[in-house]
């Protein structure tokens, strides 16, 4: 009892002074590499900015539509000033035939065609109701959001002045007749992104992603380098001092998680000021939920790694995950359109909830009460990802070491001649 | 010129057999594309969002709130899953993500329409989320104006107003807005249309890369060259044939999922997109092909295929319109072979316009299969000196 006592302290004791010894021998490792160095360093730092000038303009503005105005009054050139005006549509062209629009439409030239009917300037002046037709072009999201809302708004508007005239016709004061017009008054609080801007949309999930994908990739490209170079492709060395599971996966994740808690401070610190995205985060706030998603993140990559037999095959069979992780996040589709199968699915990658929750801190202001949810899974992720990370390495370190047993029964001549002629 | 054949045959074989010997070669070319395939078309497969959670705080707690109440529930975006005290307590599960959004129904709203007071109904949406923001405003505005209407009419009809009437002054112009050509297609459907091809790009281009920069990091490339009868023309083609064949049957088996099974509407011929989807497979090979020979050691080749690969989501204006992007990124987007082919998509498959307004896009992608001939002697060179490989010191 006393014994075993004694030999986990000495475990202990000698695990600690091995992990300096780890951990520089991770960052050795890291930055002797160029492709990785290129993976952790180049593209968290070029992405982020590369995507926000992609994005630069942020809004549609001014798209190009065609009027057909079958009208020619004075009334249908008044609409086809207030559209111009508004900020989301421009028209280009007015006074064309449907054909000639259609032909416009096809060749790119315009974005949306809006149809003044030939009554349109007798409707108003008979009080009857009059129908304008908008024709959008729903290949992009943008594009048919910015047609609805600019014709929306001048259809409405002009309805509503030719009401308010009509009422002060029939003896109402200005008042009276806008009150009638307008029984209720509306305040649209958009909430989160105010102008709608498109980066502020993309740009807060892509930093989280760029984080937990780059982290999985280097450590499985790392990991795929590590088995090519050992004689016999096992991923612990064969090292003569026998290496603690514990202190190995402890030892490679601190020095992942100092460089990305580095890269963390300018990808969610500096690049939202810089360019502008919400930033209502406070910096504990954000430490509370960014360190268990990159701590989650580095041992879902540990575990995953020792089934990246070559360098290349973590860049092969990860990367491609990316683009259907940023729609599992739910900043695209929304969540409660999911079924349950996505759902789980969903849950099983930290970057999901750390999106959702950077996207609520940052540009809604939640609390971290109010991110609860998130930072707890988050948390869960962590131990649940420690422990497979744990059992992966622990069979690894004791296959190394099964082997190395193997090996010393063997002369180390014949291991020599064996290893040369490629057995 | 028999021989020539013969020769490809051979390097086409041989790769069959490489593609057996390992497991990443199955994975890359058949079960994650199609696992992606099956998994975008799973996950988009609904039109709209439906039933979208929002919250109600209705401060007035009278027949009439009650009834707008309603009338928000009742639409097919949005359901009404909380009523909550305070403006407080709502915008707090808003930030917590458990609804949408909120419409705040003030204290005297009865009264106050009774009375002609114009209350003002404040309305608070998440637009942290492009679609869902999008639609939660267009739902809002949209109920809320009815409803506002709605009290004009009835005031009207208590004095004695006609229908009719009462119509063209409550809303003199309506709007009533068409989708340009293809009205029943869904924008999840758009969606899924550009989204598998911009997957499947990513597949070919690091496959392309790879079944390539092994043989040099193995050693394995003057063999390769040798059954080629030293050949590079023969030894690429032999290699590449068996992925041009799988990817196309893969691409085709993606418009399967699209115009069949998710009943996008395709109005033109089979000819032409069986003719579109193998240019898509060559120009990504080509561009492949181009990465593997301007950089033959692997480890770098692949880091550009990817960077480039990534980029395409972004670039290929499916997202963010290319034409309100900043000249200098216009202009790269054309790099892009999928932008190309989205094009022909978009104008040829799904408007059904005749082939002079996508001809160029065709054109487009052809131009692309030239791209590698600047690197060919460069990559035969690397296949022949092998000089393009790291030396490894083994523990």
């Amino acid at each position: 009892m006393k014994d075993s006592n004694l030999n986990i302290l000495i475990q202990i004791s000698d695990g600690l002074r091995s992990l300096p010894r780890i951990i520089m021998r991770e960052f050795q490792l890291i930055f002797s590499d160029v492709g990785v160095m290129i993976l952790i360093f180049a593209v968290p730092l070029i992405y982020p900015m590369l995507y926000s000038f992609i994005y630069y303009p942020e809004v549609v503005r001014e798209m190009p539509i065609a009027v057909v105005d079958m009208s020619h009054s004075s009334d249908s050139r008044q609409f086809i000033r207030n559209i111009d005006a508004t900020p989301d549509l421009k028209v280009t062209a007015s006074s064309v035939s449907m054909e000639e629009a259609i032909l416009m439409f096809r060749n790119r030239k315009i974005r949306g065609i809006v149809q003044i009917p030939e009554t349109f300037s007798s409707d108003i002046a008979l009080q009857r109701q009059t129908t304008i037709s908008a024709y959008a072009d729903m290949e992009f999201f943008l594009y048919y959001k910015a047609m609805l809302t600019g014709t929306s708004f001048v259809a409405l508007e002009t309805g509503n002045q030719i009401q308010i005239k009509n009422l002060m016709n029939s003896g109402l004061t200005g008042r009276q007749a806008e009150i009638t017009a307008r029984p209720l008054k509306f305040i649209d609080n958009a909430m989160a992104n105010q102008s709608g801007g498109f980066a502020s949309y993309g740009i807060p999930a892509a930093l989280i992603l760029i984080i937990q994908q780059t982290l999985i990739i280097a450590i499985g490209i790392l990991a795929g380098t590590t088995r090519e170079r050992h004689v016999f492709g096992t991923l612990v060395p064969l090292d003569r001092k026998r290496m603690g599971t514990f202190r190995l996966v402890a030892g490679k994740s601190t020095a992942y998680f100092t460089i990305y808690a580095l890269l963390s401070i300018y990808m969610l610190g500096m690049i939202p000021e810089w360019f502008g995205y919400g930033q209502s985060a406070g910096f504990i706030g954000l430490v509370a939920l960014i360190t268990p998603f990159i701590l989650s993140s580095i041992f879902l990559g540990l575990t995953l790694s020792v089934v990246f037999k070559n360098r290349e095959s973590a860049m092969m069979l990860y990367l491609f995950t990316s683009i259907p992780l940023l729609f599992l996040s739910g900043i695209i589709w929304p969540i409660s359109n999911f079924s349950t199968i996505w759902l789980l699915v969903r849950d099983i990658f930290p970057s999901s909830n750390a999106i959702f929750g950077y996207i609520k801190m940052n540009s809604l202001g939640a609390t971290i009460f109010e991110t609860r949810k998130e930072i707890l899974t988050l948390w869960v992720q962590t131990g649940f990802y420690f422990l497979t990370a744990c059992i992966t390495y622990g069979y690894q370190v004791n296959f190394s070491e099964h082997l190395r047993g193997e090996l010393s029964m063997h002369p180390f001549k014949e291991v020599r001649e064996r290893i040369v002629s490629g057995q | 010129m028999n021989s020539f054949i013969t020769r490809i045959r051979e390097v086409a074989k041989r790769e069959v057999d490489r593609m057996s010997s390992r497991g990443l070669y199955i994975l890359m070319v058949l079960i994650l594309p199609i696992l992606t395939i099956l998994f975008f078309s799973s996950l988009l497969k609904e039109g709209v969002p439906t039933k979208m959670p929002v919250a109600i705080v209705d401060l007035d707690q009278t027949a009439t709130s009650r009834k707008i109440a309603r009338a928000i529930d009742v639409t097919p975006l949005s359901k009404v899953t909380e009523y909550l005290q305070s403006e407080t307590e709502a915008m707090s599960e808003l930030r917590t993500g458990n609804i949408y959004g909120f419409v705040i129904l003030p204290k005297n709203l009865q009264t106050d329409i009774f009375e002609s007071n114009q209350p003002v109904v404040s309305y608070y949406y998440q637009n942290g989320f492009l679609i869902a923001g999008g639609l939660m405003q267009n739902d809002l505005t949209l109920i809320l104006n009815t409803l506002s209407a709605g009290i004009n009419i009835q005031k009207r009809e208590a004095m004695g107003q006609q229908e009719d009437y009462i119509m063209s002054q409550v809303q003199p112009i309506q709007l009533s807005t068409h989708q340009l050509f293809n009205p029943t297609a869904s924008y999840p459907a758009y969606i899924t249309t550009i989204i598998l091809p911009i997957m499947l790009q990513l597949f070919i281009l690091l496959m392309t890369v790879y079944s390539i920069g092994i043989e040099i990091k193995e050693r394995t490339s003057r063999e390769w060259l040798h059954l080629s009868d030293k050949s590079i023309v023969i030894a690429l083609t032999g290699k590449l044939l068996p992925y041009t064949i799988i990817f196309f049957l893969i691409m085709m088996f993606q418009n399967f999922m699209l115009y069949k099974v998710m009943q996008i509407p395709m109005h033109s011929s089979l000819g032409w997109l069986m003719l579109g989807s193998l240019m898509f497979v060559l120009a990504y090979q080509a561009i492949g092909l181009f990465c593997v020979g301007l950089l033959p050691m692997m480890r770098h080749s692949l880091n550009l295929a990817a960077f480039y690969g990534i980029l395409a989501l972004t670039l290929c204006g499916f997202s963010f319109p290319i034409e309100s992007m900043l000249p200098i990124f216009r202009y790269w987007a054309g790099g892009f072979p999928v932008r190309h082919y989205m094009h022909i998509f978009q104008s040829q498959i799904l408007a059904g316009f005749e082939l002079r307004y996508s001809i160029v896009s065709y054109l487009y992608l052809l131009i692309f299969l030239l791209v590698p001939l600047t690197i060919i002697r460069r990559l035969k060179s690397a296949l022949i000196y092998q000089n393009f490989i790291e030396n490894v010191h083994k523990t």
